[in-house]
Parts: C-alpha cells; structure tokens; sequence
C-alpha cells in the first residue's frame, strides 16, 4: 500500500515524559493519542482486507484455472464446442494435465452472449433511463415524482432471483407471443435487419434476457442521472428558459451536456451489472451451451450464467477440469468486467459517486 | 392412484420377503466377514448423539424431505439437515468430507473413485425417466426408439408427421407440428440416464455427444434448454410440439399440464410405458449383475417387460468418516433408509413415485453401508 | 415566446420538437413504471392467494412446509454481513475519507486501496461465489458454512458501505473539523465525537441498502451458504445456512404446487424485506434532513 505518504509523523511517545497518574489531563491526553492510533491503525488494516480479499480471489481463480488455460489454449476463446468429454471413460493427460477423453471446451457463444444481452440492455437502458430522470426530475409534481422514483428505487433492490421468475414466467411468455412476431414478420429481411426476422422462439433467449437486463439496470442509469439533474445549477436553465428556449432545447443545449461525463459513467456501471448479472439470465437465456443464437430471439447463455448452472454438474469430473475450464470462463468474464469497471472510474472520477454495487446476482 | 393401490398389494408380501433374505443375509455377510457389527432385530443401529448432513441430487431432495422427519422422530439425539444443491456438490462435498451423505442420480465415474478411493455409491431407492411430449389432441401414447429420439435430438427429425415416427406408430394419427427438443441446462442425472440410453441404442449418439451429466447436445435451431425438471415440464407446457426427459417424480405434474408419454423401446425391442411395475422389472433383471460396488447402469437392458430408463438413486459416502459416532450415525441413517420397513417402504418411496430396491440389491447396499467406519 | 430563432427554425416545429420530447420522457417514463408495477404485482398476486401467516413461524420441508429458517438464516446472514462488511466497510471509509491523503493531482488519495474496492465493485457476483466454493468450501473443508457465505457476501458490499461512508464523510462540513480542531479535539476525538456523528445518517442509509442487496443474493451463496432446513446454528464452520432466494430458485422447479407457494412466498417476503429497508433508508434520510433544516 503507497500510504508512506500519509503516514504520521514520528509518534513521541517515546520522548515524551513518563506520564504521572496524579495528572488527570495528562491520563486524558495519552488516551487520545491512543485513539488516535486506534483509528489510524483500525481503518488502515480495514483497507487492506477488500484489497486482500481481491487478491486471494485473484490468485485462487487464476490456479484453478490454469490447467485449462494450458489445455485449452487461444482456442478458448473462439471455438463454440462446450464438450465435457466421457467422464465415465477414460483420461487422457495433455502438456501433462489430466482431463476426460474427448473433452473440447470453447467459450466464443458465452462471450459472445455476456456481449449481446449488455449491449441490448444498454441500448435499451439508456434512453429510457434518460426519459425517467427527465421526467421525474423537471416534468411532473413532486407529490406524483417522489412515490414513482421510489418504484424506481424498488427496481434497483429487488432480487434477481425475483425478477428472473417474473421474467421466465410472466414477460418471455408474453413478448413472444405478442411482440416479437410483429417485429419478426415487418422486418424487411434483407442484410444487418436478417437479424431481426426468422423463428421468434418461446420467450426465452437473447432478447428476453437483453431486455429484462436493460430494466434492471435502467435504475443504476436513471438515479445517477436523476441526482445529476439536480446538481444543474437552475440559473443557465433559466437563462435558457428566459431566451425563449422550449423544455426540449434547454435540455438538449444545456443540462444534458452539463452532466454528459456522468451520464456515460453511470452507462459503463450499468453494463458493468448486466454483464455479471447471473440469475435472472440462467433463468431466462434458454441456457444453451455451445451455440451462438442465429438472430434476436435464439436461445444462447451467458457466462455468469453458466458458471451458476454448470458448476454442479462439473464436479462430477474426477480430474477436475471442468471446474478449472469454469475458473477460466470466470476469469474472462473478470477481465471483462474490470476492464469496463475501470473505463467506468475514469470517466466517473469527477463526479465521485458510486451507485449500487454491480455485478450482482 | 390405481398404480400406487395396486403396488401396495403387490408389494406388502415382497417387502416382507425382502426384510427376512437381507436380514438373513447380512448376519451371513457380517458373521462371515467385519464381524464386529451386528445388526439388531429391526435392522437399524442405535445411532449416537450426532448432527448429519446431506447435499445433492435434487431429484433425491423431495424423498429425503420425507425421510429426515420421520428417521429425526425416531431417533431424537440425531439432526439431520438435507438440502438439493446437485448431485455433482453432492458426489464433491461428500468426497472432500464436508458432507456425510452425498446423494447422486448417477454412479461414481472411475475418475472420482480414482481421486478419492474411499467413496461408495449405495442405491437408496429405484428411479425411473419418462419421455413427455406436447401433442394437442392426441391421447395415444406414442412408441419412441433411441432411433428417433436421437434424430429429433440431433435435428434430423424435426416434425411430429416424420414418416419415422409414423412407421413405428401405425393407426395413430400424428398432427404436423414442428418439434422443439427440450434438454437440461443445468448438469442433471436425468441428463447422464437420458443420454447413456441414446448412447445405448444409437452408435452414432455413443461416439458422438455420448452422454453425461451434462453434454453438448447437437446445436438445432429447435432446441431448447430448460433449468430442472420443473423447468421442463413447465416449458413443455407452454410449448406445443415439445419432447422432453422429466424424472419420474415430475409425471404426476405433467399429466396435470396436459402432456402425453411415451412408450420407449427397451433392448428386446419391447415398447413399454414408464410403471412402477415395468421399472421393477427391469430392476429385477439387474439385481444379479449388480456388483458388489453397486456400479451398474440399468439403462436398456435386455429384459422382458423392462422399461429401458431406469437407475438406482446413490447415497455417496465416504467409507472413512471423521470418528466411529458419526460412522454409526451414518450407518444407522442408511440401514434405516434402505429398510423395506422404514425408508424403503412404499409409504415414502410412492409419493415421489420411486421404486423400493430388491431384496438382494438391499444385501448389496448393507455390506457397502457396514463397511463405512 | 415569439422569438423566432434561425438556428431553431420555425416556432411551430420547436413546438412540435419539445412536444415530442415531452411525450419521449413520459412515454420512458411509462415504460419503466410499468414493468415495475407489473413485477411486483405480479409477486403479490402470486404468493397472495396461498399465503398463510405461519410460513413465518414453521420450519421447511423443503418442498413444502414453512420459511422460518429462510427469514432466520437471511437476517443472520444480513446480520452477519452487516457485522463484518459494515466494520469494514465504515473504516475503509474513513480512510478513504479522513486519512489518505490527496494525491499530488489534487484527487483524492488511497492508492491500493481505492483500486481494490473500485474493482470489487465491478466484480461479477458469481465468480465471488465460484472462488468461496473452489477455495473455502472445498479446499479448507469448511463445508457449506454461514463463514463461506458471510466472507464472499461481505467481500461483494464492502465497496458500496465504503464509498457510501467516505461520500458521507466528505459531506461533512469543514468548519466541523476546524471547530473540533479549534477546541483542542484530538483527530481521533473529533472523528469520533462530531465528523462520524454528522456523517451517521449517509452511512446507515449506505448500510441499509448494502444490507438489502446482501439479503437478495443467490448466486455467491448457491455454492458457499448451501441450503438446508433447519434454523441456523451457532457454528460458523460445517452447518449449511438456509436463505430466502434458495427457495424462490430451488421450488419453482419443483413438481408440487406445495413448492410453488413455498417459491411464491419467499419472493414476497424478499421484495417485502427490501422494501422495509428501502423506506428506513429514506425515513434516515427525510428524518435528519428535517433536523438540518430546523438546525439552520
């Protein structure tokens, strides 16, 4: 830890009289050094546990992936095989690690599904979560805002698990039958659009899990937002006003570049929870391993998801590469995270908040 | 109702049968060999004061929600905590000792005794698979082989009216319907009996997805992956033309959502419904061959009147437990779930539609559970 | 209003454009609100019908049966969490805060520190719950075990409690420390006795929601809590911890409708849960700001 610089300066109690006990202030004062000490001593050590903590996650995900790393190599990440092999039969050792006869692991449909859910539910977030700010913030009265930025507010601490059940039994069900034909069937199916057309599925897969994705993170977006609105001083809005800008253009022109580097920030944190998000995809995605989906609505997974649905099964494999193919999914999908976690701070920084943790399932 | 009548019937005398030969069997089997353990009169040690754990199969977890209140009210100095996490956390916390009992749908891979030479498999009770479809307005139940199903599975059959099926069921008048062919997506032992029966009939299924826990089921466009057998059997509801591989506990739940089963070719080429009494059979072709480690697939055998998908449901433990009370403990909790009196009664095993083990399989499992220290 | 501006265009077409937007940001609006609603609706309507009061007070069965141990193990854990992740969390803040000094930038400092709580901010819930199976679980024989679920629990809030106190803290007026320091406070003294005591309402309302997030989790403890149906017990190593999420995600699969109303039930009672700590979190919050206001 780089703390030398605010370390304190040499303690003196060494030089510093033996202390008396018929001097009451003096018994006072040695007592608030050693709270002083306390303090300091208490919150540094305190600060290093989550650094510890990281560490130790670190270190164990990167031992118990490596023999996977050495077996599987670069192709990890392209190949779309999701092959345990015969763990009944035989094993067979590669660069000296053992694993089941015929196993072939390739993470490229995982990634590519972590990719594809987060992108839509940005894409899907951000404008609404800009609407709902915008909304609550300069639209409507605030004995009608306040109850509605508290549903918001509900949305962001509900359980994954929760909404992952709303979202398999009650929304997929729905969409599919009664949203994704109409966009399905007036699609024009011609280059990029393809995408769009073709088999709508049964409610669970990309588009579903994209969506309920988006919703859960529009609260991330929506309460930055909404609190950045408020830090927009209200005389250039005025001024705006008193030009004879309408709502939309003082919004366009002034609070909305006056907040942007937030804005973005708070987008990254949100695609940073709906790339960790796991129960709410496992219960939604379809959970289809080795398959990318051929357009909006397939099924597919992601790789939180299949880490959660795919651990118990792999600890039937007596040599245990399966769970370290898992710790290297899991590693991938850190470095994913950090790297937008990290893209995330920076932009953030000046604005100094945080929102709910991400990453949650 | 009528099965579960008729079972009881059937199965009272059988019990009793049961209980006398493995009683009798175990005082040859323990006078012969350990020597040191003698069962008491009913067949269940007196367990000691001790808290036990069990984690695993959820297939497993409704039965030992059953059976941990009624072994507890027999035994009050014992606790007994039970939990359905999946069978593979059952087969690792009970090889790694952080578990006394695991419990698993599927048997020890040579890998796992390899790395943990003290792990048993002891079958605590018969588990059978049946193959629900979503049909509307069909009430045959139609005859499926490994054939067609792995053509479905692999995307080669992709339509109800295939001429395939209809060959194998003339008379029938089969709707065209595409088919959606639903698989687990979480690792399952259901998974591991559906696919080593495919691999069982179909060459080009064994050298190719093989089967497992979990596999890589060939990618089609009409696949469908769904969480746990109440996940099947729900999205089989909400999807017409589905196939799917639910755990026998589950078909009550299905009949009630309007699904059909299938009759399933056996190795005699025998189409057979999912019964209790043609499970039995099938079991009771394989008692026998069943060796002493309890390590067999019961999955297509050749046997009159046998329903192909059937497995032993396992208690895994580790022969070696932390000290000789809990050893005893552990013992005393399987003697009693294996005890055609007491846990293997048709009072519990009927109402998660399970199947009680074969007087000598009993024999079997109590050897392995005597040896446990 | 009249002005008719050539970068604008029309005034008819402004109007049309702010229309627009208008309608935009209700129709945003609308389509976050009602999801919303829907959600938990939907919950209430599900578990309501079958509720009955002594789920609250009868052990589970599993599949069947009552939550007691659920909500016991789920405030345990919360309780724990709250315990080990709040102590943590409160003096990582102060740290962060009162201690590291700035960076030579002007940024606030922390170094090490701040990059690990940034990081584990970000980090996916569920390779948290991978590396507590993997490491304490499995490797150090702990077993399922409520210590597994409390580290890997705590390890995933401590950021938010962190930051959430170090915002606080910064919060705090400066001429409070100047005051304290004027009076010949210690820095520890004053900390203690003004900048913390300003500061409390940030961090308990930080606290509350970490502590709602905390009891919502399922993937970090599928693998480290386990499940099981007894209440909890005093022994951190070797005893499963039952949680209300297990049994949302575990008995709506199950064949029974006894499981389905066990599944529905534990999803009221979670959104009930955060909703409790949600409105404490504001009545923290509406409650000091009435005491800032009247102070002033």
């Amino acid at each position: 830890m780089s703390t030398s610089r605010d370390d304190a300066p040499p303690s003196g109690t060494s030089a510093s009289p033996p202390a008396r006990r018929d001097q009451p202030v003096r018994r006072a004062g040695r007592r608030r050094r050693r709270e002083d000490l306390a303090w300091r001593w208490g919150s540094r050590v305190a600060a290093a546990l989550p650094l510890a903590g990281l560490g130790a996650v670190l270190v164990v995900l990167a031992i118990k992936a490596w023999p996977a790393i050495v077996v599987n190599g670069w192709g990890f990440v392209s190949r779309s095989q999701w092959l345990p092999g015969n763990t009944y039969g035989g094993v067979v050792h590669t660069h000296g690690v053992a694993h089941p006869q015929g196993s072939l692991y390739g993470a490229w449909p995982l990634i590519a599904g972590t990719l594809e859910t987060s992108l839509i539910a940005v894409v899907i977030a951000v404008p609404l979560a800009l609407g709902t700010a915008f909304a609550l913030t300069e639209r409507l009265p605030s004995w009608i805002a306040r109850p509605l930025g508290f549903l918001v507010e509900i949305l962001a601490g509900l359980p994954s698990v929760v909404i992952g059940l709303w979202g398999v039994l009650e929304v997929g069900p729905f969409l599919a039958r009664h949203v994704y034909p109409l966009v399905a069937n007036h699609v024009p199916n011609v280059g990029p659009l393809r995408f769009l057309t073709g088999s709508v599925g049964y409610g669970e897969g990309l588009a579903t899990s994209g969506l309920v994705l988006g919703l859960m993170i529009v609260p991330i977006i929506a309460s930055t937002t909404r609190d950045l609105f408020l830090q927009v001083p209200a005389l250039p809005k005025e001024g705006g006003e008193a030009l004879g800008l309408t709502g939309a253009e003082v919004a366009r022109r002034v609070t909305i570049p006056w907040v942007r580097g937030g804005i973005v920030g708070a987008t990254v944190l949100g695609l940073g929870r709906a790339l960790g998000e796991t129960m709410a995809v496992a219960m939604i995605s379809g959970s289809v391993l080795g398959k990318v989906s051929p357009n909006l609505y397939g099924t597919m997974t992601t790789i939180a998801a299949t880490i959660v649905s795919q651990l118990d099964s792999a600890a039937t494999d007596g040599t245990g590469f399966a769970v370290a193919t898992l710790a290297e999914a899991g590693l991938i999908l850190a470095v994913i995270a950090l790297v937008v976690n990290l893209a995330a701070r920076r932009i953030v920084a000046h604005t100094g908040r945080l929102t709910a943790p991400v990453g949650r399932g | 109702m009528m099965f579960a009548r008729a079972v009881r019937g059937r199965g009272r005398p059988l019990a009793m049968l049961a209980l006398v030969t493995a009683t009798m069997m175990v005082v040859a089997t323990t006078v012969a060999s350990a020597g040191t353990i003698r069962l008491p009169k009913n067949g269940v040690e007196k367990p000691p004061a001790a808290s036990l754990t069990e984690t695993g199969s959820t297939l497993l977890y409704p039965l030992w929600n059953l059976w941990a209140p009624a072994y507890e009210h027999a035994y009050h100095q014992v606790t007994l905590t039970t939990a359905g996490t999946g069978s593979g956390t059952g087969i690792a916390d009970a090889a790694s000792g952080t578990v006394n009992v695991g419990s698993s749908d599927a048997y020890l891979s040579p890998s796992v005794v390899q790395s943990t030479p003290g792990l048993l498999n002891i079958p605590l009770a018969i588990s059978y698979q049946a193959i629900v479809y979503n049909i509307p307005g069909l009430t045959a139940h139609l005859k499926l082989n490994g054939g067609i199903i792995a053509g479905i599975y692999n995307g080669k059959i992709t339509n109800w009216d295939s001429p395939a099926i209809a060959r194998l069921n003339h008379g029938v008048k089969i709707p065209s319907l595409a088919i959606v062919a639903l698989h687990r997506s979480d690792g399952s032992g259901d998974t591991f009996i559906f696919t080593q029966y495919l691999s069982k009939q179909v060459a080009a299924w064994r050298t190719g997805p093989g089967f497992g826990t979990t596999i890589s089921f060939p990618a089609i466009s009409n696949g469908l992956g769904e969480n746990g057998n109440g996940g099947m059997v729900t999205g089989c509801q909400a999807t017409p033309g589905c196939i799917a591989y639910v755990g026998v506990s589950y078909l009550t739940q299905a009949l009630g959502d309007g699904l059909g089963y299938a009759a399933i070719a056996n190795g005699l080429g025998q189409y057979l419904l999912p019964t209790p009494g043609s499970a039995e059979t099938e079991a009771a072709g394989f008692t026998r061959a069943t060796p002493a480690n309890e390590t067999i697939s019961m999955i297509d055998g050749r046997i009159r009147g046998g329903y192909p998908i059937v497995n032993y449901e396992y208690a895994i433990v580790n022969k070696h437990q932390a000290s000789a009370s809990t050893a005893t403990a552990v013992r005393s909790l399987l003697e009693w779930a294996v005890n055609p009196k007491f846990g293997n009664s048709h009072a519990f095993l009927s109402q998660v539609r399970f199947d009680p083990l074969p007087a000598s399989v009993i024999a079997k499992s109590l050897r392995q559970i005597l040896s446990i220290r | 209003m009249a002005v008719v501006d050539p970068v604008y265009g029309s005034t008819r077409r402004r109007r049309a454009a702010d229309l627009a937007f208008r309608a935009g940001t209700m129709t945003a609006l609308a389509l976050v609100v009602a999801p919303a609603l829907w959600l938990v609706v939907g919950v209430v309507a599900r578990a309501v019908p079958h509720w009955r009061w002594n789920v609250l007070t009868t052990l589970s069965a599993g599949t069947s049966g009552g939550l007691e141990n659920a909500v016991a193990g789920t405030l345990v854990l919360m309780a724990g969490v709250a315990l080990l992740a709040g102590s943590t969390g409160v003096l990582t803040g102060v740290y962060l805060a009162e201690l590291a000094g700035p960076r030579r930038s002007g940024r606030p400092g922390g170094g090490w520190a701040r990059g690990a709580i940034d990081v584990l901010a970000g980090f996916p819930s569920i390779v948290l719950g991978y590396v507590g199976y993997v490491a304490l679980c499995v490797a150090l024989h702990w077993g399922f075990s409520l210590l597994a679920a409390l580290l890997i629990l705590s390890l995933m809030v401590v950021p938010y409690i962190a930051k959430s106190t170090e915002s606080a803290l910064r919060q705090v007026p400066t001429n409070y420390r100047e005051g304290a320091e004027a009076l010949g406070m210690s820095q520890g003294y004053a900390l203690r006795r003004v900048v913390l005591r300003s500061a409390l309402p940030g961090i308990v309302t930080g606290l509350l929601i970490a502590l709602s997030v905390a009891g919502g989790e399922t993937a970090p403890l599928l693998y480290t809590a386990g499940a099981t149906n007894n209440l909890p017990t005093w022994s951190l190593l070797h005893q499963p911890v039952a949680y209300l999420t297990y049994y949302v995600w575990t008995d709506y699969n199950q064949p029974t409708s006894a499981a389905h109303v066990v599944s529905n039930d534990a999803a009221l009672i979670l959104v009930a849960m955060v909703l409790t700590m949600l409105v404490a979190a504001r009545l923290v919050v509406s409650r000091t700001q009435r005491h800032a206001e009247s102070a002033r």
